[in-house]
């Protein structure tokens, strides 16, 4: 009766250990998303609570049409067991077709280095967290909304926290005519590979000149790259390539891009670029052959101990007549009714002899 | 209806897992029973209930465990793109040779082997070790696909991230020395070892 209890109660310990989530506490991963459709299902009320965190939007530098603009989004005043939060940067609140890429926009870089309207980031022990995306603005001029959309989990558990920042105008501006920018196409790298120091390329548009520079994550003082242009054209050039220094391990490395144009002169918003490790080198038939060769080598070692083991008093009472069978005795005219065994070097009894009759 | 690769592996690494554990406590069962004395509950019957299950269980993971192997191959798309799937390819290798030495010792020295303290000693060991590599395996798995294992909860852990990478002309070597010295073992050892009465 008491182990039966015992039983059961192991059951219903194991059974309730994993919990009753079904969601996705460590976050889904960075991506083009949607708030709502696809993208995070605490988009359903049923599913969410509203979160007491402030969320603010703020421009780094003027917005002209298709020109490089870095938006910052400000999250404070949030607690959550993991740290991990979710931010959306949209284009409206639509619920579905609301990424800024979907109202006009073009996203250079993400927070993360990639180039998502969602990302995943840790917030700062004191609840904060600052992330900035880098777009090229809408080639309509007047003005385009932006939005912040968050999600994080809860202490009180089952549902997760969502909250989302009021409507931010950006007044998109007529570019003048020949302002230098980034090239439409041009999406900056997110890595490099450790130690890889080949040339960044740079696509620009109307510059006649750029100026580059580049300092690591946490430093202050930036350093002047050497550039190139690549094109034979005299009078602009939009495509540079850009001495910037390899780095390694974690090292994150910023870059600014200055173009020029007569009078012109604009300092593009702060690029950042991660390291990534180098590709490995494993091949697939090294792996099996590696794995096959472990097994038998594993197999051979154990079965060569436990003959070790085996007991001595066993290996002499044993059957005769399965060493006869099993290996190669030599029959003798000479000696009938014996057998030599070239391993051991002795003779054994054969089993099958029958008295010479 | 097709079924996936990576489903259908995941289907066949449960199944070694679950018989997995179940002839690796046995085992265990079964040496820790000889070391006790006999009582109301540590009987005969209970020996011979856990030595045929260790041996009904590990004959089925011997048995799923080169089909999951294989359909991992065929999951990863024939290639290792990483250190984990690489040490996963190794750490499958390693449980196969426990697995198959374990079955081995078992069927040619038969039951009475638990009554022999080293051999029986050997035998868990071989069990327990063989439990730790398709662990070790199988949470590779779970790291590959949901990027967490359930050893992530320990402090420290045999190494997953990192691989010792052999190029193809040594790993060949390795397996010529391995069929080798398999074929010399079993060549040597074969009169040597029967079923201790």
């Amino acid at each position: 009766m008491k182990r039966n209890a015992v039983v059961i109660l192991i059951c219903i310990t194991l059974i309730l250990a994993p919990g009753s989530s079904v969601a996705n506490p460590g976050g889904n991963g960075d991506g083009d998303r949607d708030y709502s459709c696809g993208g995070s299902c605490h988009g359903d009320p049923s599913l969410s609570m509203p979160s007491d965190a402030t969320i603010e939007i703020t421009l780094g530098n003027e917005a002209f049409s298709g020109q490089a603009v870095a938006v910052h989004v400000t999250i404070e005043d949030f607690s959550t067991p993991s740290q991990i939060i979710g931010i959306f940067l949209l284009g409206s609140l639509n619920g579905n077709s609301d990424t800024p890429e979907d109202h006009g926009w073009h996203l250079i870089q993400d927070p993360n280095g990639g180039s998502s309207n969602y990302i995943e980031t840790k917030a700062s022990s004191s609840g904060s967290v600052t992330a900035t995306w880098v777009l090229l603005s809408p080639e309509n001029s007047g003005s385009h909304v932006l939005y912040a959309e968050i999600h994080h989990g809860s202490y009180a558990g089952e549902k997760a926290f969502s909250g989302v920042s009021e409507p931010f105008e950006v007044n998109v501006q007529d570019v003048p005519e020949g302002l230098p920018g980034l090239a439409d196409d041009w999406v900056a790298p997110s890595f490099r590979v450790s130690g890889d120091n080949s040339p960044l390329s740079i696509s620009t548009r109307n510059s006649t000149d750029i100026s580059v520079e580049w300092m690591l994550d946490g430093e202050w003082n930036p350093n002047n790259a050497e550039l190139v242009c690549k094109e034979d054209s005299q009078d602009v050039c939009n495509v540079w390539e850009v001495s910037i220094p390899a780095t390694i391990g974690e090292a994150n490395i910023l870059y600014r891009v200055t173009t020029y144009n007569g009078t012109f002169s604009i300092e593009q918003p702060w690029l950042k670029m991660g390291t990534a490790p180098p590709p490995f080198e494993g091949e697939v038939w090294s792996a099996r052959a590696h794995s096959f060769a472990f097994a038998l080598l594993i197999i051979s070692f154990l079965v060569t101990l436990q003959a070790r083991l085996y007991p001595p008093n066993q290996r002499d009472d044993m059957d005769q007549t399965q060493i006869v069978t099993s290996s190669e005795m030599i029959r003798s005219e000479e000696n009938p009714g014996w057998l030599w065994n070239p391993d051991t070097q002795e003779w054994v009894e054969d089993p099958d002899f029958e008295g010479g009759n | 209806m097709m079924v996936g690769a990576a489903t259908f592996h995941t289907a066949m690494a449960e199944i070694v897992v679950g018989s997995m554990v179940l002839a690796t406590l046995c085992a265990i069962g079964c040496s820790i029973s000889r070391i006790l004395p006999s009582s109301e509950i540590n009987n005969e019957s209970l020996m011979i209930t856990m030595d045929r299950a260790s041996l009904a269980g590990s004959v089925l993971a011997l048995i799923f465990l080169p089909i999951a192997i294989l359909s991992g191959n065929l999951a990863a798309d024939g290639q290792a793109e990483s250190a984990l799937l690489y040490n996963k390819f190794v750490y499958s290798g390693l449980a196969l040779g426990f697995w198959s030495a374990f079955v081995i010792g078992r069927i040619r020295m038969g039951p009475g082997l638990w009554d022999e303290r080293p051999l029986a000693i050997l035998q868990s060991t071989t069990a327990g070790f063989a439990f730790l590599m398709t662990s070790m395996a199988s949470s590779i798995g779970g790291k590959l696909v949901r990027g967490e294992s359930l050893f992530d909860v320990f402090p420290f852990w045999l190494p997953t991230e990192t691989a010792a990478i052999l190029p193809l002309w040594a790993a060949v070597s390795l397996l010529i020395l391995g069929i080798t010295s398999s074929a010399l073992v079993f060549r040597f050892t074969l009169p040597k070892i029967a079923r201790i009465e």
